[in-house]
């Protein structure tokens, strides 16, 4: 059972990682900052967690990533959105809102 | 992509794991510092930021190993590891490697050596542009034999109604004198219609190919092969228009071929020499003077349409044929046959070398299940070690990762090795081969042959890795790790089992490597035994070919060999000389010649029976042993003034006159324009001239200087060694006339070992793969029987302490090798049944499951097995029983 829940979370960390990607090319720390903005400060994404997630996503090919500076002239890993990765990212927002709508049916009838 | 992707990283990740590692290091920390300064601009103190970074990361080591394993890097690094312990591992047992690895290199060598063979005649594409659609167009004769030449009238008949075909060409292939600057010599020359270059799609380096033009010039075209113009010419750059000599008329070079063309079918081939020139062969108009219209002496090969299949252009050519057999009696019950080129030059050799490939193969298989046995063996003694690495949480498939990466290792070791032994090999194979696998000269180690090699070697590797690493790991842990729970168990017993299925195996293997090469090796020696009509023992030939130009007139020619002859006869050592214009075995020309006979009726000319025609004198049957059955032979007298007479063979005599008695019977053989009666005055013994296993086929014999031949072959029956003889014998002859060429010295021993060199071929390197494969099995029982001996020394020392004499010990020991070899016999024996049949092509005079090769094998396997078990059965019975017992 506790297999099943972390492929969920999984799954909707992928998602989220992609999405906050979606605006623009950002570093590990961006990502984890801009989740957080963007969740309204709901969404605490732990970072033990994003950089297999990162590297995992990178590796089927939805990322790409490369060395930059930042904005305050700091050497980082920047990472930005492959086209797979776009199609990714809408493919899994069309199933998330399938599943949200479904369990949003399911809890008006009863 | 994303798979090619995925093999970059990892492959990057394998080729530096500290730069991975970095990278990864070098991000966290630029993360952990970013949280740093955010916390800076929170207001708290620095020390207090960096701690509050820290603590917000977690584990900073946990995270980049675990992102290090998603980046692949953890695979290839395992496998790093198994490398590098398997290295050691393989290099601290020296010993098994050793033999380990050379098992493989002699089974993965020998494979690779027949399998360049195999790729490069069977495989390799053809060297003529679209060879798939080259073929040979031959006619069948009405006694069935097959490849026959045919004449100018039926090829200019192909030639004109073949739809099938693009173009077709014409040749012929003769030896010519080649005089003018340095010494003269005998040259291969091709006479070829000039489609012959647009059908094998052939271009020159320099100059042109032959145009029909050619031959009407002043003096005839003439193209060179690439290695004539080397050797003869040091590839001379301007050679285009230079003239040469071809005996004695003048020709021009027009072209040179390139290096790798050549067009040489050995069949038919009156040469047996690759061609050096190629000149026009001449095809003026038909008509009443042109004699030669009808004579089959041609060989036709012809390039296909586009889509046209072998089989509508043979219907098409049988259907032309029936035409033909309708027009003119001449042609009466011929057919024609469209053989495909690879066919026509491999065809023969292609079961011979399926059989080899076979073979070769299942030494493979022996040496396999030999490594195979030896891991098993080893497997046993590094239980307590893969216990060891179970018991402290290793999976099962990391240790059988590991323990196929240590085989991995041996069979890369052992094909490294086998690499050169196939090297060495290829050479010495190409170093036997015989002559007339013209192409085998090309034969090396290319990229095909090296995939094959790898192939082979991963294949191996899991066949014999395989089982014994999951025979490994299927160990009880709890009497692994026991001291002394050593064989006694229920793991050693079924490893023991399976090694006893392994030697099963290799002796079945060995038994039916055996079997083939003893069948070839009887059937070898049936060859040896045929009678070949003549006595081979003590008997020099060599050819004398006169130039036209010089020896203008025939009585010239006569004198020439009969002063050469006298003069060989008086030779000391010289026992009798003789001349022929054909060698017995010289290789067929399957040229054969019309005849009628004096009082029946006279069909069209053309239209009769035909026969085989050899020119000779008296004492070239004597020479060569040929037995006079009746009758008597030529007379000096005969030889001097061409009496028209004629001796004629056994099996003439039996298939012309069944019923009648031939001698004092007259024959008119049309073997020039104005053919006289000749009578029939003696028979003698039939001789194979052609093919050693057919059946002799009939033949005339006319007297020497009835027909003047330009090149004639002397035979000489010597009193001691025939060898020694032919340094004296071209003396007497450069003594007639210094200008004259000698060519082809050879004793008839040794005509007939290359007739048979094809067969000695195959049985030498079938028995040779049995050897090797009998020795493998060998190594394969001793060293099963060994380490069964090794195993159970408690046992035995038990045994002996209480009383068991030696011999029963030794007994006990023999007898379950002796068991295994028998199964293994058994087994073997009914695969060798089975596969024998394949080989029964290959075979003459012998059945396929001859009884008596197999008795004789199974006893030979048995023996050597015997042997195998004995020596650890000795050492067992030598086992001292107290220190067995302390062993405890």
């Amino acid at each position: 059972m506790t297999q099943k829940k972390a492929d969920l979370l999984q799954g909707t960390l992928d998602m989220l990682i992609l999405k906050a990607l979606s605006l623009g090319a950002l570093h590990g720390y961006g990502i984890i900052q801009r989740i957080r903005q963007t969740s309204g400060e709901m969404l605490n994404v732990e970072q033990g967690s994003l950089y297999p997630a990162l590297y995992r996503i990178e590796q089927k090919g939805w990322l790409s990533s490369e060395w930059d500076t930042n904005e305050t002239g700091r050497r980082a890993k920047f990472y930005s959105l492959t086209r797979a990765g776009r199609r990714q990212l809408e493919e899994e927002e069309a199933s998330w809102d399938r599943l949200v709508l479904a369990i949003t049916k399911v809890r008006q009838a009863t | 992509m994303r798979w090619l992707r995925v093999f970059w990283t990892r492959l990057r990740a394998l080729a530096g794991r500290e730069s991975v590692i970095d990278d990864i290091d070098e991000e966290l920390r630029l993360h952990v510092e970013m949280e740093t300064e955010q916390n800076l601009a929170r207001g708290m103190s620095p020390a207090e930021a960096r701690r509050a970074a820290r603590l917000s990361f977690g584990n900073f080591d946990s995270i980049r190993d675990t992102a290090y394993t998603v980046r692949g890097g953890g695979l290839m690094e395992t496998f790093l590891q198994d490398v590098r312990y398997g290295v050691r591992v393989l290099a601290k047992n020296k010993g098994f490697t050793a033999v380990a690895v050379l098992t493989l290199a002699l089974g993965i060598g020998a494979n690779t050596a027949i399998f360049s063979v195999v790729n490069d005649l069977l495989l390799r594409p053809l060297p003529y542009t679209d060879a798939e659609r080259v073929v040979m167009l031959w006619e069948v004769t009405p006694s069935g034999r097959h490849m026959n030449t045919t004449s100018r009238a039926n090829f200019r008949e192909w030639r004109a109604q073949g739809g099938s075909f693009e173009s077709v060409a014409a040749f012929s292939d003769q030896r010519l004198n080649l005089t003018g600057a340095g010494e003269p010599e005998e040259v291969s020359v091709q006479l070829a219609t000039p489609d012959l270059f647009k059908v094998l799609g052939a271009q020159p380096i320099l100059g042109r190919v032959l145009v029909e033009d050619d031959i009407k010039r002043d003096s005839a075209g003439v193209v060179l092969s690439n290695a004539f113009w080397k050797r003869r010419f040091g590839g001379d750059p301007n050679m285009v228009g230079k003239p040469i000599t071809l005996n004695g008329t003048p020709f021009n070079v027009v072209g040179v071929m390139p290096p790798g063309f050549q067009w040489f079918i050995s069949q038919r081939s009156g040469t047996g020499k690759p061609p050096e020139v190629w000149m026009m062969l001449p095809m003026p108009p038909p008509g009443p003077d042109s004699p030669n219209e009808r004579g089959r002496f041609l060989s036709v090969v012809g390039k296909l349409k586009p889509g046209v299949t072998y089989e509508q252009a043979e219907a098409e050519l049988k259907t032309i044929h029936q035409r033909l057999a309708q027009d003119s009696t001449y042609n009466k019950n011929y057919t024609a046959e469209v053989i495909p080129l690879r066919e026509q030059l491999v065809g023969n050799v292609r079961p011979a070398l399926w059989v080899l490939l076979g073979a070769v193969g299942l030494v493979l298989l022996i040496a396999c299940a030999n490594v195979a046995n030896l891991l098993l063996s080893r497997v046993a003694a590094r239980e307590k070690e893969i216990a060891l690495r179970t018991a402290l949480g290793a999976r099962r498939m990391r240790v059988v990762r590991q323990l196929l990466t240590e085989s991995l290792l041996l069979s890369l070791l052992g094909s490294a090795l086998g690499s050169l032994v196939a090297w060495w090999g290829i050479g010495a194979l190409v170093a036997i081969s015989p002559r007339d696998l013209v192409n085998l000269q090309n034969v090396g180690i290319n990229t095909t042959v090296l995939a094959w090699t790898l192939g082979v070697t991963l294949l191996t590797t899991i066949l014999f890795g395989l089982v014994p690493a999951f025979e490994a790991t299927r160990l009880n842990l709890n009497d692994a790790l026991k001291e002394g729970g050593k064989g006694s168990d229920a793991q050693g017993s079924r490893s023991r089992r399976l090694r006893g299925v392994l030697v099963v195996g290799e002796v079945a293997l060995a038994l039916m490597l055996l079997a083939g090469a003893g069948l070839l090796v009887k059937s070898f020696s049936q060859l040896r035994k045929i009678d070949t009509g003549f006595e081979t023992e003590n008997v020099l030939t060599m050819v004398l070919r006169l130039p036209a130009s010089k020896y203008k007139e025939d009585p010239q020619y006569v004198a020439f060999f009969r002063q050469a002859l006298e003069r060989i006869r008086a030779t000391p050592g010289v026992r009798s000389a003789g001349v022929v214009n054909y060698l017995p075995l010289y290789g067929g020309l399957g040229s054969a010649t019309g005849f009628n006979v004096e009082g029946r009726p006279e069909p069209p000319r053309g239209t009769g029976p035909s026969t085989n025609v050899r020119v000779a004198d008296a004492d070239y049957f004597k020479t060569m042993g040929i037995r006079l059955l009746r009758g008597r032979l030529f007379t000096d007298a005969e030889d001097a003034e061409a009496r028209h007479v004629t001796v004629v063979s056994e099996a003439f005599a039996r298939r012309f006159f069944p019923d009648e008695d031939p001698i004092g019977k007259r024959i008119k053989v049309f073997m020039d324009d104005k053919p006289s009666w000749m009578e029939i005055v003696g028979i003698v013994g039939d001789v194979r001239y052609d093919n050693l296993t057919a059946e002799a086929e009939p033949f005339v014999y006319e007297p020497h200087p009835e027909l003047v031949y330009d090149a004639m072959t002397l035979v000489i029956r010597t009193a001691g060694d025939p060898a020694e003889m032919a340094p004296t014998v071209r003396r007497e002859i450069s003594e007639i006339d210094p200008e004259q060429p000698v060519s082809d010295i050879r004793t008839m021993t040794q005509v007939m070992g290359e007739r048979v060199a094809r067969a000695r071929f195959n049985t030498l390197l079938l028995a040779i793969f049995a050897g090797l494969a009998t020795v493998l099995a060998a190594v394969g029982i001793f060293g099963v029987m060994n380490y069964s001996v090794q195993l159970r020394t408690r046992e035995i020392g038990l045994r002996m302490a209480l009383g068991a004499q030696p011999h029963r010990v030794l007994m006990l020991v023999l007898r379950q090798g002796l068991l295994l070899t028998l199964i293994g016999i058994g087994v073997g024996l009914a695969g060798a049944l089975a596969l024998s049949r394949v080989m029964s092509g290959l075979l003459y005079g012998v059945g396929a499951s001859d009884p008596l090769t197999f008795a004789a094998i199974v006893v030979l396997l048995a023996f050597v097995a015997l042997i195998a078990c004995y020596i650890p059965a000795r050492r067992a019975t030598r086992v001292d029983p107290l220190v067995a017992l302390k062993y405890e």
